[in-house]
């Protein structure tokens, strides 16, 4: 049983790794290195590169001004001989100077063309070189600026931005590989930490589920790294070393008073029977003692039901369940019940599905039908009609028992499920609402699901149980071969 | 016929020990496991009703030392526990029986009868015999005085276990247990319909009459009436 609860329980847990909170909490910090590393990394390449071009503008300024003096000094001649001299000293790596005349023809310089259409309009304009060195051809960037001197002439002063534009552009590649690597470590611890949160998580549900299903020895793994999980897992297990400890109680106590009270019951019947067994009893004797010894089996009735409920309630396994045909079973009991209903004019038939196999106790699926039989049996008048149906649906196996009678307000209904529940109208009967309440416990203990509802009128029962590993298993192969 | 009861609750055992010696049997009385388990070994016992809880000695204890030693006694299990999962314990022990108490005495004086009569040579002809009642158990056919009688399946298996235990009292639980595999006492008088059913086709019409009931106690097939 086990394993197969082990099977979807993994698989919901692959599946349902996305949906963890670890992973929303991942996914939350990612996005937030992300985004830190991106602004961090961002705003530095912006900065850099309004630095580097606020250096080259500031130089372009400063020349474009000595260069106008110069102008002013001694003329065009004396400005061309300056142009001129710069250019062949080399004073500055990069340097562009071009002096055109009024329609833009060149007059002196290092650029052979007036690069631009006209006088340019924004403050730094930007224009290419084609350069021809040794070997290979190379274009460069060019950013500049344009003034027109008192005579007409344009003087343009620009610088060779390649090297910038280099350093600029590797900047750039660096960033990107930089946020590119952060993000990728942040999903990568990421997903680590939500696996292993979602892991040992997972473990803790597993063991829980373990636990439910009856298989009281199990505890949570303790690792050994004194993390918190461990000391969650150190006292989830102190939790259920006590829950294991009270059933133990529960059930000893239960052990000790059903023997308690089962002993005198077990006198008095004793002595009852021996009081029947005197040669000669009169008649105004025999009766009494006889109605007597009948109180005395229905108080051991009630007795064995309680003792039932309080069992399967304490959430003891069930133990040793085996494969159960419940549609044969409820078949045989339909048969069983079927001359009783006749004899109270009352119509019982079945509509039993074979080879609906569950998991579980015969005897005690054999009483949760016989309550819901018997129940329907006490209330509904003659003339009517109940139908005990199984099929499976959806998985699970179904156990449905109808009939037309007064049937049960929807409050007793709800009530009639809970533990221990007295159904209050019918109370009247002997054995009523305790009844239900067996029927629900052994439910629970079958890990089913019982619902009543109204039939309009009349009472439906439904139980709704587990079908066995085999028949899952079986169900599922046979739905892959015919997909 | 000899018979070992162990049982502690001595006020009880007074009384049944009384009881069973009315209906014939010799009976010791051992009221603890260790006094119990010693008497059952020494042997010469044609049965031995235990209680399951004992002080020193539990009764299933007691049940698998006697296997262990290799004796057969057919072995009644008494207990105020009555879970499904007691049962099968006691059973799986090697109980042959198992009766929750409290009980009737006639349902314990039933099951000691047929626990008795259990005995080895159990019958395998395949044609049962009652009077001129025959059951062809391979046919699967009945027929009283030649004439064929139709049965359901399962009114079949209740005729069979009834003439398989001719003359002997079967009660209403050995009957559920027995026929339905139920071990559990439905509140309806399931088994009264049945049987009255059974008698309707069996005995209708017959000079003599079959099915018997026995007051307090359950029913018998046998030849003649008694009273």
């Amino acid at each position: 049983m086990g394993r197969a609860m082990n099977r979807p329980m993994k698989d919901a847990r692959r599946w349902g790794l996305f949906n963890t909170s670890a992973f929303r909490m991942s996914m939350g910090y990612t996005l937030l290195v992300t985004l830190a590393v991106c602004v961090t990394l961002g705003s530095t390449f912006y900065l850099t590169q309004r630095i580097i071009q606020g250096d080259v503008d500031l130089i372009i300024d400063t020349e474009i001004k000595s260069l106008q003096n110069q102008y002013v000094r001694s003329g065009v001649p004396g400005l061309t001989e300056e142009i001129n001299l710069r250019i062949d000293s080399w004073g500055r790596i990069g340097a562009v100077y071009m002096l055109a005349g009024p329609k833009f023809d060149r007059l002196a310089g290092n650029v052979t063309n007036w690069p631009f259409d006209g006088a340019p309009a924004e403050p730094y304009p930007e224009f290419r070189i084609e350069s021809i060195e040794p070997g290979q051809r190379s274009v460069h960037p060019v950013r500049a600026a344009v003034r027109k001197l008192p005579n007409g002439d344009w003087l343009l002063v620009g610088t060779d931005m390649s090297q910038d534009r280099r350093y600029v552009r590797t900047f750039q590649i660096a960033t990107l590989w930089g946020i590119g690597l952060s993000i990728l470590a942040a999903a990568i611890a990421g997903f680590s930490f939500t696996f292993r949160l979602a892991r040992r998580v997972g473990d803790v549900t597993d063991t829980c589920v373990r636990i439910m299903s009856g298989e009281q020895g199990h505890r949570l793994p303790v690792i050994g790294k004194s993390d918190e999980f461990d000391a969650l897992a150190t006292s989830v297990n102190r939790v259920l070393d006590r829950l294991e400890e009270q059933t133990r109680t529960l059930r000893a106590t239960f052990d000790s008073v059903a023997h308690d009270l089962r002993a005198p019951l077990h006198r008095l019947r004793t002595r009852m029977d021996a009081v029947l067994r005197l040669p000669a009893l009169e008649s105004g004797i025999r009766e009494p003692v006889e109605s007597a010894l009948r109180e005395v089996d229905r108080l051991q009735r009630t007795l064995a039901t309680l003792l039932q409920i309080a069992l399967a309630e304490s959430g003891a396994p069930l133990a040793s369940p085996a494969p159960v045909d419940i549609g044969e079973l409820a078949d045989e009991l339909t048969e069983l019940f079927e001359p009783v209903a006749r004899e109270s004019g009352l119509t019982l038939t079945g509509h039993a599905d074979r080879g609906v196999v569950v998991e579980g106790n015969r005897q005690l699926l054999a009483q949760l039908i016989t309550n819901l039989l018997e129940n329907a049996l006490k209330y509904v008048p003659a003339g009517g009609r109940i139908e005990v149906t199984v099929k499976r649906l959806a998985g699970r196996a179904h156990l449905i028992i109808t009939d037309n009678g007064p049937g049960m307000p929807a409050e007793e209904r709800q009530r009639a499920g809970q533990p221990f529940a007295r159904i209050g109208q019918r109370s009247g009967l002997e054995g009523s609402g305790l009844g239900l309440s067996l029927v629900s416990a052994i439910a629970r203990l079958h890990r089913a699901r019982l619902t009543l509802e109204s039939n309009d009128p009349g009472l439906r029962a439904v139980v709704s149980l587990p079908l066995s590993d085999a028949q899952v298993s079986s169900e599922s192969l046979s739905r892959s071969i015919s997909a | 016929m000899h018979i070992l009861l162990i049982e502690d609750d001595t006020e009880a055992a007074r009384v049944l020990v009384k009881g069973l010696r009315e209906s014939g049997y010799t009976v010791d009385h051992a009221a603890d496991g260790r006094d119990g388990l010693s008497r059952a070994l020494a042997g010469k016992l044609d049965l031995i009703v235990t209680d399951r809880m004992l002080p020193h000695i539990d009764g299933l204890a007691i049940i698998q030392q006697l296997r262990r030693a290799r004796l057969a006694t057919p072995v009644l299990v008494l207990s105020a526990l009555g879970t499904v999962d007691d049962r099968i314990r006691g059973l799986k022990a090697g109980g042959d029986d198992y009766l929750t108490k409290p009980f009737a005495f006639a349902e314990l004086l039933a099951r000691i009868e047929a626990l008795l009569r259990r005995g080895p040579g159990a019958t395998e002809s395949t044609v049962l015999r009652v009077a001129d009642l025959e059951f062809d158990l391979l046919a699967r056919r009945v027929t009283r005085s030649g004439r064929e009688i139709e049965l359901t399946a399962r009114e079949q298996k209740l005729l069979e276990f009834l003439m398989r235990r001719e003359g002997q009292v079967v009660t209403r639980t050995m009957l559920l247990e027995g026929v339905w595999d139920l071990h559990f006492d439905p509140q309806s008088n399931l088994v009264d319909v049945h049987i009255s059913r059974l008698r309707q086709a069996i005995d209708r019409g017959a000079e003599r009459l079959l099915i018997h009931t026995v007051r307090g106690s359950g029913y018998v097939l046998r030849e003649e009436d008694e009273e």
